[in-house]
C-alpha cells in the first residue's frame, strides 16, 4: 500500500503495523470498490488504464499529469478526489487494489498451512453466524483466497458439501 | 569459457541475474536478503582466510623444522596449560564473531511478521509451475492464474537462455513486500531464485511462506531445487520485476484476458 510504494526505511520495514488497521480498511473500502467497478463499466479500456495509473503511483509528476487529464476528460467525482485528498486516499480507489491478507501473529512460521486453513474455517464460521452475505465476513474470504491454493479450497468446498470437512465449522 | 565468465563478472555493466557457465560467485543481489547473504559470505571468508593462513603456517613450520634430519630427538612435552586455554578461547571467540551476524541474518530473513502487499502462490507440478494471484478474486473461482512451462531446448529465440526461459513469467512489482506461498500438487518441488536469495521447498500438503522484496526491476532466473522427477532439470523459474504501476496494468490486462 502507500508505505510499500515509497520504499520504507529499514526500521519502518521491520516495525510492526497496528494490527487492526487492515481490518478497518477492508471495511471502509467497500463503497469505493463498488464505485470503481461502476467506473470501469462506463469507460473505454483506454480510460481504464489511466485510472489504474492514477491510483498506484501518485508521486511521480508524469502520473500527476495523467490524473489531471483524466479529470478533464471525464469529470467523475472519483478523479476529483484524487487530486484533492491525500495520497492514501488515491491508492485505495482503484480497481486493482494492492492489498492482501495481513501477517498473522498466530502463524509466525514458514509453515502457513494452518494459517490458510484457519482463515477458511473462520470465514465459514462467520457466514454460519452472520448469514450468507454479511459484509464483515468478506475480509476472511479475501484472506483465505489469498493464502490457500485453489486446489485446496476446491477440495474443502467439496468436503463441506459432503459433510466430511475435518474442521470445526 | 572462463574468460567469458570473468568478463561477465567484471567488465559488463549489466548485472548477473541468471546462472552462467563457470560461475564461481553468487548472482547479483536483487533483494536485501541476498545482499545480506553475500555480505555474510564475505564476513565469514575473512575468518576463513585468517584461519587458513595461520594453520598452514603452523603446518609448514612443523614439517620444516621438526623432522628426522633437523631435529632427531623429539621433545616430550605433552601438556601446557597456557596453550590449552589459548587454543580453546580463541576459536570460541572466532565462532562467536561468525555466529552473531549469521543469526542476525537468519532471523531477519524470516520476515514473516512484515505485512505483505501481494500474495503470490507458486504451485509446483510435474513439470511446470502454476502461479495464482488470488488477491483479486471475488469468488472461489481463480481470476488470475497461469501455467509456466519451460521453453524447449530446441526452441529458444536469440538472446534467451537455454533451459532457463519459460513461456509465462511471474510478474511482480519491485520494491514491494511479496508473500510467496509455495506448495506442490504432486511431489516435492522447490521454488528457488538465487538473485532473490530465496529457496523454498514445496512439500505436498503443506504451504510454505517466503517473503521477498525485489529492489530493482529485472528478470531473475532460477531452477527447481528439489529432485522432482524426470523433467526436474526442465522446470525453471523466471521472475520479472516491474514497477508497481506496470504491475497494476499487467494485472488488469490479465484479468480482462482471463475473464473473457
Amino acid at each position: 500500500m502507500a508505505a510499500e510504494a515509497k520504499a520504507p526505511s529499514l526500521a519502518e520495514e521491520y516495525s510492526l503495523p497496528p494490527q487492526e488497521a487492515p481490518v478497518e480498511k477492508a471495511v471502509e473500502d467497500k463503497p469505493q470498490e463498488a464505485e470503481s467497478i461502476a467506473v470501469t463499466n462506463d469507460e473505454t479500456p483506454q480510460a481504464d488504464e489511466t485510472a489504474t495509473a492514477v491510483e498506484v503511483n501518485p508521486e511521480t509528476s508524469e502520473v500527476q499529469e495523467v490524473a489531471d487529464k483524466s479529470e478533464v476528460e471525464d469529470t467523475n467525482p472519483a478523479a476529483e478526489e484524487t487530486t484533492e485528498t491525500a495520497e492514501e486516499e488515491a491508492e485505495e480507489k482503484p480497481e486493482i487494489k494492492i492489498e492482501t491478507a495481513p501477517a498473522d501473529f498466530r502463524f509466525p512460521t514458514t509453515n502457513q498451512t494452518r494459517h490458510c486453513f484457519t482463515r477458511y474455517v473462520e470465514y465459514h464460521r462467520c457466514v454460519a453466524a452472520k448469514g450468507e452475505d454479511a459484509p464483515e465476513c468478506d475480509k476472511f474470504a479475501k484472506y483465505y483466497r489469498s493464502l490457500c491454493p485453489g486446489e485446496w479450497v476446491e477440495r474443502w468446498n467439496e468436503q463441506r458439501e459432503n459433510g466430511t470437512f475435518p474442521g470445526p465449522l | 569459457m572462463i574468460l567469458r565468465s570473468l568478463e561477465c563478472r567484471f567488465l559488463t555493466i549489466a548485472l548477473c541475474d541468471a546462472a552462467e557457465p563457470w560461475q564461481l560467485g553468487s548472482q547479483d543481489a536483487a533483494t536485501p536478503m541476498m545482499q545480506g547473504i553475500i555480505d555474510l559470505h564475505h564476513d565469514i571468508f575473512f575468518f576463513l582466510i585468517l584461519i587458513l593462513v595461520f594453520v598452514s603456517r603452523m603446518l609448514v613450520r612443523a614439517l620444516w623444522h621438526f623432522n628426522e634430519q633437523t631435529n632427531p630427538i623429539p621433545q616430550r612435552i605433552v601438556h601446557g596449560t597456557t596453550i590449552e586455554i589459548i587454543r580453546t578461547i580463541f576459536p570460541s571467540v572466532i565462532l562467536l564473531f561468525i555466529a552473531i551476524p549469521s543469526f542476525a541474518l537468519l532471523y531477519s530473513m524470516d520476515g514473516v511478521l512484515v505485512d505483505p502487499a501481494i500474495t503470490i502462490k507458486a504451485i509446483g507440478h510435474q513439470w511446470y509451475r502454476t502461479y495464482e494471484y488470488s488477491d483479486y478474486n471475488s469468488s472461489d473461482e481463480q481470476s488470475l492464474t497461469f501455467d509456466s512451462y519451460t521453453i524447449p531446448e530446441d526452441d529458444p529465440e536469440l538472446g534467451q537462455s537455454r533451459l532457463l526461459e519459460v513461456d509465462n513469467r511471474v510478474v511482480v512489482p519491485a520494491k514491494t513486500h511479496l508473500r510467496m506461498i509455495v506448495t506442490p500438487a504432486d511431489v516435492p518441488h522447490s521454488w528457488a531464485v538465487p538473485s532473490s536469495g530465496v529457496k523454498c521447498d514445496a512439500v505436498p500438503g503443506r504451504s510454505n511462506l517466503t517473503s521477498i522484496s525485489v529492489q530493482r526491476e529485472g528478470v531473475y532466473y532460477g531452477q527447481c531445487s528439489e529432485i522432482c522427477g524426470t523433467n526436474h532439470a526442465f522446470t525453471p523459474i523466471v521472475v520479472e520485476a516491474v514497477t508497481l504501476k506496470d504491475y497494476a496494468d499487467w494485472v488488469s490486462n490479465q484479468l480482462i484476458l482471463q475473464t473473457n
